[in-house]
């Protein structure tokens, strides 16, 4: 399999730029598909993710999207431009959940290329991203900065 | 005349609060989780996580890869959803992740397991019925091996409300 073929040209190490900012083309309404399932499936025990009667008594009135389901989404919804040539994930920290997120809510999300570097491999870099993620009305509900080993397109970009 | 059930039921209360956290103190999480191919995938493809490296297998092999890696944020959220009833389940907000860092690969048919440590407590200026934790929590692999290691610091409710000074 050529497998160069299977991913964009301009999501290798060469093609990110630091201080660049990019808004992803792809939103997505937070639905109990994803919140619900998401964190049924990683076995989250908080209630107040999946019990709704419980729920309409907290101050929220309603059941709350699990942050990690959030994040996964935000950092989801950036992957086609930032690690649709990744090697590997490398780490996350400063994640920060800044707003709660419910069902009906819609993700964006934003990135900016903090910072590329070399590999110690010749044929990967490391870029450190930062993520933000926004709902419909523009409000931040969670930002993180991630790392990841990316292929470089002098390597792998004829693969 | 039996008494209704709901009367005679004794709740079998979940969680911890705050006064059950100390400085050191270590949990070793419930359960433990085997990871199949199809959830796996299932999670890249519900949160729009395009790399084929978690969803193709021809790709993943011409990476190197005997078959495709979990995405490593469903092995994220798999670790700290493990976590959960010890440390957070009484409620209160996740407030966030730092010094997250991923270790061995995980692979389907993996069985992850989790432990944590409580690394900080400290008052919420916020409410005195509130405080905030902050633990290290790791992931394991069948083999012993570490595949996650991160903090997490949440509010959590207190039993009895913290004593505020009078000015």
């Amino acid at each position: 399999m050529k497998i160069a073929s299977l991913t964009s040209k301009d999501s290798y190490f060469e093609a990110f730029t630091v201080g660049e900012v990019m808004r992803h083309a792809r939103g997505k309404t937070v639905e109990p598909l994803e919140n619900v399932l998401i964190t049924n499936l990683v076995m989250n025990t908080a209630s107040g993710h999946f019990d709704e009667h419980a729920m309409k008594d907290s101050p929220f009135g309603r059941r709350v999207t699990f942050g990690g389901v959030t994040a996964s989404l935000v950092i989801g919804m950036a992957s086609q431009d930032t690690a649709e040539n990744a090697l590997a994930e490398i780490g996350m920290t400063g994640l920060r959940l800044k707003s709660p997120v419910f069902h009906g809510d819609t993700l964006y999300s934003y990135t900016e290329v903090l910072a590329k570097e070399d590999a110690g491999r010749e044929d990967a870099g490391i870029v450190t991203f930062k993520h933000w993620g926004v709902n419909q009305d523009d409000v931040v509900v969670c930002e993180c900065v991630r790392r990841v080993l990316v292929k470089r397109a002098s390597h792998w970009g004829a693969a | 005349m039996t008494a209704d059930f709901r009367n005679s039921a004794v709740l079998r209360a979940k969680g911890n609060h705050f006064e059950a956290f100390e400085v050191g103190k270590r949990f070793e999480h419930h359960w433990g989780r085997t990871l199949r191919h199809s959830e796996a995938a299932l999670f890249s493809t519900l949160t729009l996580h395009f790399n084929p490296l978690y969803f193709n297998r021809e790709y993943a092999a011409a990476l190197g890869h005997a078959d495709t890696p979990v995405n490593p944020l469903m092995v994220f959220t798999l670790v700290l959803g493990l976590s959960v009833e010890d440390l957070s389940e009484a409620g209160g907000a996740f407030l966030g992740v730092d010094d997250l860092d991923y270790g061995a690969a995980v692979y389907p048919d993996d069985t992850l397991t989790a432990r944590s440590t409580v690394v900080a407590l400290r008052d919420s200026s916020s409410s005195p019925m509130m405080g905030i934790a902050t633990w290290h929590t790791e992931g394991f692999n069948q083999k012993g091996e570490r595949v996650i290691s991160f903090v997490r610091t949440n509010m959590v409710p207190r039993l009895k409300p913290r004593e505020v000074a009078v000015q």
